[in-house]
């Protein structure tokens, strides 16, 4: 089953899901209960739960096969060009930006996928199932701290939809600051924000300042800025056996 | 969860918060955490008293408004590899509920559109 995480709410969803048409539950999660029930801390992210109801790999990053050439080339199309964004040049640069770090992001396509077909022949005898010792221990620190984002961040989600963005900034920012390490948290808040790609399907990707608006930007860090940080080779944490 | 009015049933904080409250306590899976006297058997609850007790901080917004953080007393998202309960819409607004798929393996995927 899929879950959309999405403050915005399922119309963002309905393009995706009904072009996927598809067979198995498609849920729409507006206040990201799944973040805080079962851990998710970035998109996409994989729970694996076994007959009995028993979770038996915590959230982590979670990948597809690859896409079919079609689908592929259209992902990859271009976004198209924005002509009254300006200055032209800042935007270039900035896409040049996200297409570098998003580039370096690294992917363990081939080993979860092995690992998911191995879990679903093979159930509770397989490698990758792990104990319930081990899937407490892997399902994430929650401190004070964690819990205080997750309370934040509901607040947040909660102001946005009464219209309120500027009281919802403030929230986001504290979650923000406590829990840097959910980026769920934080790619939430920067794609409510304006883009530089409006009205293109990249548009909510564009997460940082609008060229030439530097100063407007309301959070203190963005995609670019903060996947050069960690270094996006470490965006997704690989997987574990 | 979010908290609109001081006094908070026990429906709503069921719902809210995925902890069940028992006569022995505040229950998720087979994890029990005891609760002062009073907030197990009857209907209204001391939120304070139960926040507490849990680890749940309460983030104030206005007189009006807060939110209270998930239990942080195991120090871990999950107390219990038992699956938490999660009952979403679908696209049409239907609900749906996890426990629906026991007897089948589920891999559960989390998505955003940005």
């Amino acid at each position: 089953m899929t879950v959309c995480l999405d403050t915005v709410g399922a119309e963002a969803a309905r393009p995706f899901i009904e072009r996927a048409n598809p067979e198995h539950p498609s849920l729409i999660d507006i206040a990201h209960v799944v973040d805080e029930r079962f851990g998710v801390v970035n998109i996409p992210n994989s729970i694996w739960i076994d007959e009995d109801g028993i979770i038996v790999r915590p959230a982590e990053a979670a990948w597809a096969l690859e896409l079919a050439p079609a689908d592929a080339a259209d992902a990859d199309a271009p976004p198209p060009a924005s002509p009254d964004a300006a200055p032209q040049d800042a935007m270039g640069k900035r896409m040049a930006e996200m297409m570098g770090a998003a580039s370096q992001i690294v992917s363990d396509r081939d080993r979860y996928v092995a690992a998911l077909r191995d879990w679903a022949e093979h159930g509770a005898e397989s490698d990758f199932a792990l104990s319930p010792d081990e899937v407490i221990a892997r399902s994430g620190r929650r401190g004070v701290p964690e819990s205080t984002a997750a309370a934040e961040f509901e607040l947040a989600q909660h102001l946005y939809r009464a219209g309120d963005h500027d009281a919802a900034r403030q929230h986001f920012r504290e979650a923000h600051r406590l829990h840097p390490d959910n980026w769920t948290y934080k790619r939430q808040a920067w794609s409510l924000e304006p883009s530089a790609l409006e009205g293109s399907p990249m548009a909510r990707f564009w997460q940082g300042p609008l060229p030439g608006k530097e100063t407007d930007w309301a959070y203190e860090g963005d995609w670019v800025k903060d996947a050069n940080a960690i270094g996006p080779a470490n965006y997704y944490p690989r997987f574990k056996g | 969860m979010l908290i609109t009015n001081k006094a908070i049933d026990r429906d709503e904080f069921e719902r809210g918060t995925g902890w069940t409250l028992k006569p022995e306590g505040a229950c998720r899976g087979e994890v029990c955490v005891p609760l002062p006297m009073g907030n197990a058997d009857g209907g209204a609850i001391d939120i304070d008293a139960v926040a507490e007790s849990l680890g749940m901080p309460l983030v104030r917004h206005s007189d009006a408004l807060a939110a209270l953080g998930p239990a942080t007393f195991g120090g871990n998202v999950l107390a219990t590899a038992e699956a938490p309960e999660l009952v979403l819409p679908n696209l049409d607004g239907n609900p749906f509920d996890l426990a629906s798929l026991r007897g089948k393996k589920v891999v559960m995927v989390a998505w955003s559109p940005y």
